[in-house]
């Protein structure tokens, strides 16, 4: 597994789009973080930086987990990994975890402003961390899904396009559920709904079972994806 | 020591393999041979665990490949048909990889100098990958097969682009490698497997049609021990004198291929070489011996006969086999080109007769 993460994470640095992709992500962060705070002159908006960046990391998501296993699936370089030693649900755990650590020192990084304001200010600590927090569990699903939508295809494009996809659906889930008045419904939604869990922590409070069911949500998928791997072999 | 048996694989109405078994003993070089589609990767794909079998099962140093993968893998090498290499890595990071990868207790450092020595890539170590020439890709492919030293290696067509000083040059390493590794290639090029197998096994359409040591997997499934010497002298003379030898069956004239030379094909019966009294005969005659050579089908006859005829597959165990020459003349009804050209010079030969 570490052999795979190590290869992974350093993949994504051997092509631009790791840099991309932190860098957008950091500059983002650095932006909103000006335009709203500066604009209302209080870090009471720091919420909504938050929940504006959240969009915009959505969209950077699908590019880091496109070409987690698709490609490996095109190149042909599955054979290596599927013939060698290792367990399949270690390939993907190393591969989420690499995608994962890309997402995680770009979030880190948009700490930085933050910090920064700390200098000049008092921000809300509670509600920065648990945004940050909220972030990277929310994250870390969509990733998880991404690999997944990624084992799927050998293509790049479709895994991008099928996990942003994916990302709108978990976005707008409550707005779609909340008009339809059927109280299975929006049980079920309640269940599943992303959103709700990620409320908690944007309200600065830890949610321990929010905690939990991000990362089973996560555990499902890299379950998903391995059993996908393994049914290639079956098929 | 690798154990297949009766390994079927279908993909949903389409059989792959069909009931394939066999045995590897340790240290031995198999060459698995078949045009192309007829299950040799396919094959090979499952032995190492990278496809699953419809059915069947596959033993590695008594390990079964279902129960234990990991265990088995690690006894492997595998060069796939086309090399699983990371186009973005440098060769010497993506051997590293590997031999992470593959879990490699070996010293690390001295053991990959090693192989990079063997596969002659020392000096594309620093380069990237995606930046060698195929013949390169395949070396890297190959030493990345060699990491910790498994005692099983499976070589799919190792030796596809390559260039003629390259390919002899791989085919001495795997040699060399057999002394202590048990090796299976697949091949459609069979002077290369004629050059490095000691055993060859025949696969098309998914059926073993023959298995046997390389040398002798020809001559045995020949129908007829046949001579076809060049002898100058008289023609009617020289048939009728080499008629009249002891254990000849059959004698005919192929004509004369040379001015008052004749090419004379002897039929002898199974199991007896007539060479020592026919050269007796003809040095009493003093008719001279221009050329004499044995008319064992050679290696590409063989493979044509055993993978042209449509419904042609039967099992071929050379040790177990009771009726060769049966086999082979069903074979034979499948007359490809070139026999039938034979055919007609034999018709010829007799008329002159």
């Amino acid at each position: 597994m570490i052999a795979i993460f190590k290869r992974e994470l350093k993949s994504y640095f051997y092509s631009p789009i790791g840099y991309v992709c932190v860098a957008a992500i950091v500059a983002l962060y650095g932006f909103f973080y000006y335009a709203i705070l500066m604009s209302s002159g209080t870090t009471a908006y720091i919420g909504s930086v938050y929940s504006t960046l959240f969009s915009f990391t959505m969209i950077i998501l699908p590019i880091l987990t496109m070409r987690s296993m698709s490609e490996d699936q095109k190149n042909k370089t599955d054979q290596a990994l599927l013939t060698a030693p290792v367990s399949v649900v270690s390939i993907v755990t190393g591969k989420f975890f690499a995608s994962f650590a890309v997402y995680f020192v770009a979030s880190t990084l948009g700490l930085l402003p933050a910090f920064a304001l700390a200098f000049v200010s008092s921000p809300p600590w509670g509600i920065i961390f648990g945004n940050y927090i909220a972030t990277l569990l929310y994250g870390g699903a969509m990733i998880s899904i991404g690999v997944f939508i990624s084992s799927l295809t050998q293509s790049q494009v479709i895994a991008a396009v099928g996990t942003f996809i994916a990302s709108i659906i978990f976005m707008y889930i409550d707005g779609i559920a909340a008009s339809i008045n059927n109280p299975i419904v929006t049980k079920i939604v309640g269940w599943i709904s992303f959103s709700t869990r990620n409320a908690t922590f944007t309200a600065g409070t830890f949610s321990f079972a929010s905690c939990i069911f991000f990362i089973s949500v996560i555990s499902i998928f890299v379950f998903l994806t391995s059993r996908r791997l393994e049914s290639r072999r079956w098929s | 020591m690798i154990e297949v048996k009766h390994l079927t694989k279908r993909y949903g109405v389409n059989t792959a393999i069909d009931n394939v078994s066999f045995k590897i003993e340790e240290g031995t070089i198999v060459g698995f041979l078949g045009p192309n589609g007829a299950g040799k990767s396919t094959t090979m794909n499952i032995i190492t665990g990278y496809l699953s079998s419809t059915s069947g099962s596959v033993t590695i140093q008594d390990i079964d490949t279902l129960e234990d993968p990991s265990a088995a893998k690690k006894m492997m090498g595998y060069l796939p048909e086309l090399p699983p290499l990371y186009l973005d890595m440098t060769v010497k990071e993506y051997l590293n990889f590997m031999f992470e990868l593959k879990k490699v207790a070996l010293p690390r450092q001295k053991h990959i100098d090693e192989i990079c020595r063997l596969t002659k890539i020392e000096n594309v170590y620093g380069r990237l990958i995606g930046n060698l020439s195929k013949g390169y890709r395949q070396r890297v492919g190959i030493a990345q097969a060699l990491l910790g030293n498994p005692p099983v290696l499976i070589l799919d067509e190792p030796t596809v682009g390559l260039d003629p000083k390259q390919i002899i040059e791989i085919r001495n390493l795997i040699k060399s490698l057999g002394k202590n590794h048990t090796i299976i290639l697949s091949s459609h090029i069979l002077p290369e497997v004629q050059a490095v197998c000691e055993r060859i096994i025949v696969i098309n359409k998914g059926k073993i049609v023959a298995d046997g040591k390389a040398d002798t997997l020809a001559h045995d499934l020949s129908k007829d021990h046949k001579l076809v010497a060049r002898i100058a002298g008289i023609e009617k003379e020289i048939v009728q004198g080499i008629r009249e030898l002891e254990h000849v069956e059959d004698v005919l004239s192929l004509g004369e291929k040379e001015k008052g030379v004749f090419e004379i094909s002897i039929e002898a019966t199974p199991e007896t070489d007539i060479r020592r009294s026919l050269f007796a005969l003809l040095a009493r005659k003093g008719w001279p011996l221009l050329a004499l050579k044995n008319s064992d089908l050679t290696l590409e006859d063989l493979f044509l006969k055993l993978t042209s005829g449509e419904d042609f597959a039967v099992q071929h165990d050379l040790e177990n086999s009771e009726h060769p020459e049966i086999e082979l003349e069903e074979a034979q009804d499948e007359a490809d080109t070139s026999d039938e050209e034979q055919t007609e010079t034999e018709e010829k030969g007799e008329d002159n007769a």
